[in-house]
């Protein structure tokens, strides 16, 4: 009887009661804000849903926007429809024709070059950092999309994308092209041609691409804890690094034992590089500060950890991020290497 | 007995079947920072850790023209078992204590941590595995209490 009484409870949390508030609530509301104002997710206006088809809200959460921050939410299909229901909050969703726009992609360039990319990128990255973030002042209130995305390409219809276009998109920055520059059916359509010729097969961007690195790098140092401590905070002073003062590794948590200094955490950090990834990701808190950890074991060797930072970053969904972090880190494993010598 | 250990069991599988892994913790908070940072620290007590030192990153941010300057990380732990295991598996030493980032956002606070249960390719018993677990187990209800304290 208490088997089966357990079993039904744990089985009770699987099955889904909730209303589409309560799946916002749960899944979406820390990055897109309790009133759907936007934060590290682009905001979800009425008017900016109005134009987004069921098909494109569906597979928009299926398969979020990979490096773009947004994570893909495994969503029943039950549940992706209360959600997108909950986020029309009444206003009917638009069909589109699902049959691909036919146009002169390299034309389209040109005028992607002529009207988009000073927001949307050169390559079409969209804007730098996260949605609409209030902890810092950007030059946009909200981050123009990435149109090269592969989690847009797939959710997009070409027809969605020349409305959007030719019509814009009510408070937002997204202007209308055919009122304010008199665009032409034809120029809508090579453009569109020319952000669909950056699509692939989204299997591929789903893929991780650290998971077969260790988490933790570990290094045997020459010399003993007191001098591989030193040269650590030396060698992390020569790359710019601002240093800490050390810590034992359980300072502050209330146990003593005679062997707790033979764990010496030595913290740095170099700001502009914080800065520059606060800009990027508000979310690098969970990184900070950067820090290796000496160890004296009880035969006296000392080994020096370092945390194989790329499997934090990876879980940011960031791009941009994870590119200029490959630089930082190699540089922490030279540090690291060059005072274990 | 056998039923908690089965419960146990069964918790890990559908955790491990139905969480994402990869994600980062986050919890959106309906308070400025201040008093987010007294529910965190208040609730981490509640659930029996230690508060072991707080990081502040907020060194002139204002002054480099970004909106909020509250940005700190609370570290902590439990000094027994966090020592076990270091011991045992010294591979853990650069996760060790656990931390949460708490920011201001405007008229809110954002909670963020990295899943504890990201370190289980790091231990080798069920009984570590179990300890991990747990701890997973305890960020996400540290995380979720103090959200709900501001509803």
């Amino acid at each position: 009887m208490k088997l089966k009484t357990l079993l039904v409870a744990l089985g009770l949390p699987l099955l889904s009661f909730a209303g589409g508030q309560e799946i916002y609530s749960e899944n979406c509301e820390k990055c897109h804000g309790f009133s759907r104002q936007g934060s590290l997710g682009l905001p979800l206006y009425r008017s900016t849903i109005a134009n987004h088809s069921d098909r494109y809200l569906t597979k928009t959460i299926r398969y979020g926007r990979p490096g773009r921050i947004m994570p893909a939410f495994n969503l029943s299909a039950a549940q992706t429809a209360k959600l997108i229901r909950f986020l029309r909050a009444g206003i009917k969703a638009p069909q589109y024709d699902p049959t691909p726009i036919v146009g002169d992609a390299d034309a389209g360039k040109y005028t992607y070059e002529q009207y988009c990319q000073r927001c949307h990128g050169a390559q079409l990255q969209g804007g730098e950092g996260t949605g609409k973030n209030f902890s810092w002042q950007k030059d946009r209130e909200v981050s123009p999309p990435a149109l090269a995305n592969q989690g847009f390409l797939h959710a997009a219809e070409d027809q969605m994308i020349k409305r959007i276009i030719m019509k814009g998109i009510k408070d937002t920055e997204m202007m209308s092209f055919e009122k304010e520059f008199n665009f032409t059916d034809k120029m809508a359509n090579d453009l569109v041609a020319y952000i669909r010729s950056h699509e692939k097969p989204i299997e591929q961007h789903l893929k991780s691409t650290t998971s077969e690195e260790p988490l933790v790098f570990v290094y045997e140092s020459a010399n003993d804890l007191g001098v591989t401590v030193d040269k650590l905070r030396d060698s992390a002073a020569a790359y710019n690094f601002r240093v800490y003062p050390s810590r034992t590794l359980f300072e502050g948590l209330g146990g003593i034992a005679g062997d707790d200094e033979k764990q010496v955490v030595i913290r740095f950090c170099n700001f502009k590089n914080m800065q520059k990834f606060l800009k990027l990701d508000p979310r690098l808190g969970v990184i900070l500060p950067c820090r290796v950890t000496a160890v004296e074991d009880k035969s006296g060797q000392v080994k020096v950890y370092l945390e194989n930072y790329m499997h934090a970053v990876e879980r940011f969904n960031n791009e941009q991020i994870s590119i200029d972090a490959k630089e930082l880190i190699n540089n922490m494993k030279e540090m690291v290497e060059e005072a274990v010598w | 007995m056998v039923v908690r250990a089965l419960a146990l069991c069964i918790l890990m599988v559908t955790t491990s079947v139905f969480a994402n892994h990869g994600e980062l913790l986050i919890e959106r908070v309906n308070a400025k920072f201040s008093y987010t940072w007294l529910a965190l620290d208040k609730t981490i007590k509640a659930h029996k850790y230690k508060a072991a030192y707080l990081q502040r990153c907020d060194f002139a941010l204002n002054e480099r023209h970004y909106k909020s300057d509250k940005y700190r990380i609370l570290f902590f732990g439990k000094y027994d078992e966090m020592k076990r295991m270091t011991d045992k598996y010294p591979e853990l030493a650069p996760f060790i204590p656990l931390k949460i980032t708490v920011m201001e956002e405007g008229a809110h606070s954002l909670i963020i941590a990295t899943p504890p249960i990201t370190l289980l390719p790091l231990v080798k018993t069920d009984e570590d595995r179990m300890t991990i677990f747990r701890w997973n187990e305890d960020m996400k209800s540290i995380l979720d209490q103090v959200r709900s304290q501001y509803q």
